[in-house]
């Protein structure tokens, strides 16, 4: 039976312990919130901040490009006084992680700094909470970082995307790799653990110039690093450009080799692949991030941010809010609630507390599925109890059948079910497969 | 019983998107027949289809009462036929039912192929034609050429055409008159026994089998005991009536009447478009000439994309043959596809319209394979089978030969375009015949030509290769003996039935080449390589592979993407349950029409 590396025992367990779904999980949220005597839900805060310098022609993150820099004082008011709202409904008083990204949050300057400040007064942070900040490298400089390492900041993740200027270039990045060279010393001379970045699988992109890439990202540095293959999403300027046949479509084949020349280097440079697209030194995994793949609580403010809260913590909300909730369905009883407010920012700025739309109400069932599928993501996979308990070893197995799973014991002994090589690459076959479930297939 | 002297009988004929229903939609309210309110466009479409697609599939009637300019109220009976080559048959029994035609010809178009055949057809049914040039109200409009080019063509007078425009109602009046002055009214023996002819039918869910018909002889009325004679059935009927268009009863139709008969039966195969009507005692000895027994031209497999719904779809054809008995069928079972039918056409445009009703009125989602026509195999034992599709072609070794339909084709063509079709019909196995000028601007080219090239997409490529001018006539000839072979495709190394096709010998190298590329194109990758070959006995002549899918993973998912890119693999699962599993293979439907798509032009 193959066992799983990439996350150590001591990690994987680590992971559970963070994961908040221990304690407010789908299966455990049912009992009454209200109950002063239980300990707060871990829920875990996203702060989106859409500014950037310019648009990337790849990006479809919501994000506008020279704001003029008197919006960021307004924003920054906006999302302390909609974090301090919902601190209320006691949402923020066990939060162990905080994520400020973007958009490029370190464009603010001064005003990230109150931002950060602001967040510290109005939430309550779990002892040894890691608190992330995005950046990139046109916006980063030695005085920043110190300032919001002062301010609380533990972690910062970095958009290097590229050491090979011409590549950049086909990203419509507005920075070069001098000025990464830079934001990266400055990271360094703060000895906080960052993150870096990496896109692969660009038009016009070499094998030589990736793999140099990759050579100075483990020398960056970096403790954590996200390698993504360029993804041509609707509505952007690459899409376009695709379209009317200007750039090349990003070749799945090319991108697969470099997605494994990634996981060969990083892996002999102390960073193990974790995630489908992500690497870290052993005890460096995004412990944020983990909380997405692990279905645990999150609350997302700013405009297009996303939340998920268990459902009663979302109905107690509602009911403070005056918020309709759909009338009780006795077929399916809503376990989570995933939301967005898809506003502009200037409406944003005109009322942070609108209502959500659209809003995701996840039943048990449904919410078992996506963790499976999500866990899935993951190197560690998913316990093979957690797999029957969601109905889908029928599933897993007919997948396995196919090569893209297979069932291993990890370091404790506990069956696990996770992606073999082929399944990494195809991982929409298996996710598509979990999340129909066993009727879907 | 009306009078036959007040009575005209009249059919509008066309060639397509010439603005027959138009014209019909104008006759309609200016009658009063149909009141403003309650006009919708194309009232007698009644199929969502025909309006949809602005085309004709059955043919209507109703009786209209128009007042003259002599001050007589005459009974007018409109028969609206069919504007397609594929239901010519039906077109010709309902212009057998008429004395006169309306033939309306596109001011902007001008004469087209099927104006020509649907006018000669006119004439073979010895029916007065009254030209009609309709859209006069377009800037190009331009009637002094299209009188010409009716005079040339048709050797039609055409200087008393009407000028109209179904748009504006210009003409229409004027056109009714022509009717009632040129039309001759029908003439009958009311005290001979009945005999009136059975132009088309359909099924009522409450009254069976309701036909239409035209009473030449005598007179039919409810209650009277009747024998359709091809069919060799007795009824009795229930109900006589005339349509306006709502079914509106009389006690009896008599000589030159057309009305619907409520026949009692239950079963619309017995109810044939061309059969007499006559009394089951005493009845007429001879029936009305022209009856023929419809024959399909086209055949194609059709497979429930979701095997469990062979049932259903067994359900919908019997359901839908009686109200189209001229879709015949038959169970067919491939081993890619599972179960389905082998359904016969009377072409390519009926084949569509009855997969899309299918898939519309039953709900159910098809997969129809490339059309096959009927072919002759005569075996060495001296056998004659009739195959209708390629996997029940025998083994090569006990075929004599085989013969396939031929058909006479004609094409109008602008003078500039006639390389381009003699380019296209080499390409297509067609025999020249011979061509005359019609006008300055139009040729009328005449081919001979196999019905299974007519069927490989030779009416796009027509279209596409004058640019829309070219307009196709044909009819069937006979069966000719040609050098034929089944070419095989496989899949990852296993044949797929229904990818077969029968080709001819010397197009076989170069259209299996050509379709192993088209399927290159289609079939998607998968997980391992899927090798495409084609292959004639076993012997591979061409090769394509598909390679292997190596990457197909969502990298990016953090919280605000979750729900968005789950709904991406719902709609990748989705794209998956239109294909149609072959093995352990998904091919997409399109795959098994690509060989109709494949030209080497």
């Amino acid at each position: 039976m193959p066992t799983f590396g990439g996350i150590s025992p001591a990690a994987s367990s680590g992971l559970a312990a963070l994961a908040p779904h221990a304690a407010a999980g789908v299966s455990n949220s049912a009992g009454p919130v209200e109950d002063s005597q239980e300990a707060p839900t871990p829920v875990s805060l996203y702060v989106h901040v859409p500014f950037c310098v310019s648009k990337c022609a790849y990006c479809d993150f919501y994000s506008e490009a020279a704001v003029d820099p008197a919006r960021y004082a307004q924003f920054v008011d906006a999302v302390l006084f909609e974090a301090g709202h919902w601190s209320h409904y006691d949402l923020l008083d066990d939060v162990p992680t905080i994520y400020i990204g973007g958009g490029t949050p370190t464009i603010m300057g001064d005003e990230l700094v109150r931002l950060v400040e602001g967040l510290m007064q109005t939430v309550r942070l779990r002892p040894g909470a890691e608190v992330t900040v995005e950046t990139n490298p046109e916006t980063t400089d030695i005085q920043m970082v110190a300032r919001l390492v002062e301010a609380g900041v533990n972690r910062f993740s970095i958009g290097v995307q590229s050491f090979d200027d011409s590549v950049l270039r086909t990203l419509g990045r507005c920075h070069d790799v001098a000025q990464t060279q830079r934001a990266l010393q400055a990271l360094r001379e703060s000895d906080i653990p960052f993150s870096i970045d990496l896109i692969c699988g660009v038009p016009g992109q070499t094998f030589p110039s990736w793999e140099a890439t990759l050579e100075q990202a483990v020398a960056s540095g970096a403790r954590h690093a996200s390698v993504y293959p360029l993804a041509v999403e609707p509505g952007t300027p690459l899409e376009a450009a695709v379209l009317e046949g200007r750039t090349p479509a990003p070749d799945p084949d090319v991108a697969a080799d470099m997605m494994l020349a990634a996981e060969v280097a990083l892996t002999v440079g102390g960073m193990p692949r974790y995630e489908v697209a992500n690497y870290a030194q052993p005890g460096h995994e995004a412990r944020h991030n983990l909380v997405y793949w692990t279905g645990g609580a999150y609350l997302g403010v700013g405009p297009h941010a996303a939340s998920m809260l268990p459902y009663p913590l979302y109905e107690a909300v509602a009911a403070g809010e005056g918020w309709e909730v759909a009338a009780p369905d006795a077929a399916h009883v809503p376990a989570r609630a995933r939301f967005t407010r898809e506003v502009t920012l200037a409406e944003y700025l005109r009322y942070p507390l609108r209502r959500p739309e659209p809003l995701e109400l996840l039943t048990a069932p449904d919410a078992a599925r996506e963790d499976v599928m999500l866990g899935l993501r993951l190197t560690a996979g998913v316990l093979a109890s957690q797999v029957d308990a969601a109905g889908l070893g029928g599933v897993l197995q007919d997948l396995a059948e196919q090569g893209l799973v297979e069932l291993g014991a990890d370091d404790s002994g506990d069956l696990r079910w996770a992606t073999t090589q082929a399944g990494w690459l195809l991982g929409n076959q298996v996710f598509g497969a979990v999340w129909a479930g066993p009727e879907g297939s | 019983m009306t009078d036959p002297t007040l009575i005209r009988n009249f059919s509008i004929i066309a060639h397509i998107d010439h603005g027959k229903s138009t014209i019909a939609d104008r006759v309609l309210q200016l009658t009063h027949t149909v009141e403003d309110r309650d006009m919708v466009e194309q009232v007698l479409d009644s199929m969502d289809i025909e309006r949809e697609r602005g085309i004709t599939i059955k043919a209507q009637a109703v009786r209209v009462l128009y007042t003259a300019d002599d001050g007589v109220t005459y009974t007018l009976n409109l028969i609206d036929t069919p504007g397609h080559v594929d239901f010519t048959y039906e077109v010709s029994r309902s212009l057998q039912a008429c004395e006169g035609a309306l033939l309306i010809v596109d001011a902007t178009q001008g004469v087209e192929a099927q104006t020509v055949a649907n006018a000669l057809m006119a004439m073979n049914a010895h029916l007065e034609i009254i030209p009609l040039i309709n859209k006069i109200d377009l800037p190009s409009a331009d009637p002094d050429r299209v009188r010409h080019e009716i005079e040339e063509a048709l050797a039609i007078p055409a200087d008393e055409a009407v000028l109209a425009s179904g748009k504006t109602g210009e003409g229409v009046r004027e056109a009714l008159e022509a009717v009632v002055r040129l039309v001759p009214h029908p003439v009958g023996d009311p005290a001979a026994p009945l005999k009136a002819l059975i132009f088309d039918s359909y099924f009522d869910a409450y009254r069976g089998v309701v036909a239409l018909i035209r009473v030449v002889d005598g007179r039919i009325a409810a209650g009277m005991k009747v024998s359709l004679m091809a069919a060799g059935t007795t009824t009795e009927v229930e109900e006589v009536g005339v349509r306006r268009p709502v079914h509106v009863a009389v006690d009896e139709l008599g000589v030159g009447e057309v009305g619907y008969l409520v026949t009692g039966l239950k079963d619309t195969s017995l109810v044939k478009v061309g059969d007499t009507v006559t009394l089951a005692k005493h009845g007429a000895t001879e029936p009305l000439p022209g009856y023929r027994e419809v024959k399909p031209m086209v055949y194609t497999g059709l497979f429930p994309i979701d095997g469990d719904q062979y049932p259903e779809l067994r359900d919908a054809l019997d359901k839908l043959r009686l109200n189209d008995p001229s879709v015949i069928y038959e169970p067919e079972s491939s081993h890619a596809l599972g179960f389905g039918f082998r359904c016969g056409f009377l072409g390519l445009l009926h084949m569509e319209i009855v997969k899309e009703r299918l898939e519309r009125e039953f709900d159910l989602d098809l997969l129809a394979t490339a059309p096959s026509v009927e072919y002759h195999v005569h075996t060495t034992k001296g056998d004659m089978l009739s195959i209708h599709s390629p996997q029940d072609m025998p083994d090569p070794g006990s075929i004599d030969r085989i013969e396939e339909p031929y058909l006479k084709v004609t094409v109008l063509v602008p003078p500039e375009f006639v390389g381009a079709i003699m380019e296209l019909t080499e390409l297509h196995r067609a025999t020249f015949v011979d061509m005359q000028y019609l006008s300055a601007t139009t040729v009328e080219m005449h081919y001979e030509m196999p019905l299974s090239e007519l069927i490989m997409d030779f009416f796009d490529q027509l279209k596409s290769r004058t640019r829309g001018y070219a307009s196709l006539d044909y009819e069937v000839m006979d069966y000719r003996p040609s050098h034929l072979v089944k070419l095989d495709v496989l899949l990852a190394g296993k044949a797929v039935d229904a990818l077969s096709f029968i080709v001819h010998k010397d197009k076989a190298f170069a259209r299996g080449k050509m379709l192993t590329e088209k399927l290159r194109g289609i079939i998607p990758r998968q997980m391992f390589e899927v090798p495409i070959q084609a292959a004639i006995g076993g012997k591979i002549i061409a090769r394509e592979t598909v390679r292997a899918m190596r990457k197909d993973v969502i990298a990016k998912c953090y919280g605000g993407d979750i729900s968005r890119k789950r709904k991406l693999l719902e709609k990748q699962k989705k794209g998956k349950k239109r294909m149609k599993q072959v093995g352990t293979i998904e091919v997409p439907q399109e795959a098994f029409m690509a060989i109709l798509k494949v030209d080497e032009g």
